[in-house]
């Protein structure tokens, strides 16, 4: 008797428990129809808006954020075992959704990994190139050092989060250089900083006594006043603190020796986007600049640091530091030992060839230098391809390949930018 | 003892210079340098200046904010006397 209860109230049991679960089934079929019909009338406009999406983000913190990422409920809400229990049902209709379901959710996937691993160059050109989801604001301190060398004891005269008013120049040039410069990569590039990740900009100005010198250390900008005698400050000039800036976006991605003509081309990249970034300020045209680097930090209307237009140039005859050793072609490359003394095989002197190679690029092409040359280099600057010990002509066969594939086989760019080279005999 | 800094390097690679006369015996000499000189390993700072001291004809890269506080007036003096070496 006891044994029949009990196995009367087993089924029972198990009877509800089937019916219940079949019931659950048919409603959950229902649900996965009526989801696939949407999905099939969402599908273009998700798709279009989960790339826009995958690409303006840097960097995904959460790998998990999938159902955060797309605008799909049915690729959220079925999980992948119920996608394949289904694809195997016997009723061809729900078969035939689930296995369209998987296939869309497969070319997602994929989706999201191409972008995520293609270049900002790549992003250009397919048109997908984020520049306002999730908006990007500069992050900028400026420190007074009081003409000492301990970072620590510096004093904070800004932060951009406060922006209060300043009565130093030199603070005031920094800012407004760092902004020139910030504005530079994040409009023309949708580039987050330096590292392109928000990193906050640090400054320090007063360096020092009389330190006639500026430079990235690999966390902060550095600036001198200048020697007064034949340096003023520093922070005079746009273009000095652009250069200094785009040490560090170099540091980040291609990280390019700092020695021989890998180190000449990393001091190329710092002043042909420092030269770009003071043009854009002043609405400067490859015509109407002057191609200078340092033409107020330098004391003298008749000198200047450098000149991109004819390297040797930017100072001639000086009484303190005599003739301007830059190069402008290939055929004059200093050899100078690697060492401190050597500036490293001459960097800052065989700059000069790069740098003549890109005017003429720029000149040649006409316009504004950041809108078809500047787009080149600074392809071949972030997009992987330049070896940490990458020779002048590295650079110009991949300026050469950025400039066939933004602008074409036949394009006017591409000849300008081998004629470009070829002036600078490289 | 007769000891030259020069400094090199910077946005505008320039050679400065300039000597002192030191009270220092070869040992405390020795000992200076071996607290001041530069990592081999230290990583180059972009446009940054570099500094070597020089006795006679042996010269030493050195980095001048390891200098002990009891040669920091003297390590001041040499860098404001710093010329440009033409």
């Amino acid at each position: 008797m006891s044994d029949f209860i009990v196995e009367q109230g087993y089924k029972k049991f198990r009877g509800y428990d089937i019916e219940k679960k079949q019931l659950n089934f048919k409603i959950f079929k229902i649900f996965f129809v009526i989801c696939n019909y949407v999905n099939n009338k969402l599908y273009f406009l998700s798709r279009t808006r989960i790339i826009k999406n995958i690409v303006s983000k840097t960097t995904f913190k959460n790998t998990n954020a999938m159902c955060k990422q797309q605008f799909n409920p049915i690729h959220c809400i079925v999980p992948p075992y119920m996608l394949n229990k289904l694809m195997e049902s016997g009723n061809k209709k729900i078969a035939d959704l689930a296995i369209n379901s998987n296939f869309r959710s497969f070319r997602f996937r994929n989706d999201r990994s191409f972008f995520q691993k293609s270049s900002l160059h790549e992003k250009t050109i397919l048109g997908v190139i984020a520049k306002t989801t999730g908006k990007i604001t500069m992050q900028m301190t400026v420190y007074d050092c009081m003409q000492k060398t301990d970072f620590t004891g510096a004093v904070k005269l800004w932060d951009s989060k406060t922006n209060k008013k300043i009565t130093s120049l030199a603070a005031k040039n920094v800012i407004k250089g760092g902004k020139a410069s910030w504005d530079f990569y994040s409009q023309l590039f949708g580039r987050n900083s330096i590292d392109n990740k928000g990193l906050l900009i640090n400054q320090y100005v007063h360096y020092d006594k009389g330190m006639d010198n500026a430079y990235w250390d690999g966390r902060r900008m550095v600036y001198g006043d200048g020697d007064g005698i034949v340096f003023t400050s520093f922070t005079s000039d746009i273009d000095i603190i652009g250069h200094e800036l785009t040490h560090g976006v170099t540091e980040h991605e291609a990280n390019l020796d700092y020695e021989n003509q890998a180190g000449a081309m990393n001091e190329s990249f710092s002043d042909i986007f420092g030269i770009m970034i003071k043009q854009r300020f002043n609405n400067q045209d490859v015509r109407k600049s002057n191609w200078l680097i340092g033409e107020k930090v330098m004391k003298g209307s008749k000198y200047a640091i450098r000149s991109m237009k004819a390297p040797g140039t930017a100072y001639i005859n000086h009484p303190e530091l005599g003739d301007d050793p830059q190069p402008a072609t290939m055929d004059k490359y200093v050899n100078l030992p690697n060492t401190q003394s050597g500036d490293w095989g001459g960097v800052h002197i065989n700059s000069g060839i790069p740098n003549f190679a890109f005017y003429i690029t720029a000149f040649n092409m006409g316009g504004y230098a950041w809108e078809k040359a500047g787009r080149i280099w600074y392809a071949v600057l972030t997009d992987g391809g330049l070896a940490q010990n990458a020779k002048f002509v590295d650079v110009k066969n991949l300026t050469i390949v950025h400039a066939e594939k933004i602008f074409g086989i036949n394009s006017p760019e591409l000849k300008a930018v081998k004629q470009g080279w070829q002036e600078a005999k490289v | 003892m007769k000891i030259k800094l020069v400094r090199s390097g910077g946005f505008i690679p320039i050679i400065k210079a300039a000597e002192a006369e030191v009270n220092l015996t070869d040992q405390e000499f020795a000992g200076l340098l071996d607290i001041i000189k530069s990592s081999p390993n230290a990583p180059r700072v972009k446009d940054g200046n570099y500094y070597e001291l020089t006795v006679g004809s042996n010269s030493t890269p050195v980095d001048l904010e390891k200098v002990p506080d009891e040669y920091k007036a003297l390590f001041v003096k040499m860098k404001g006397d710093l010329k440009i070496v033409k």
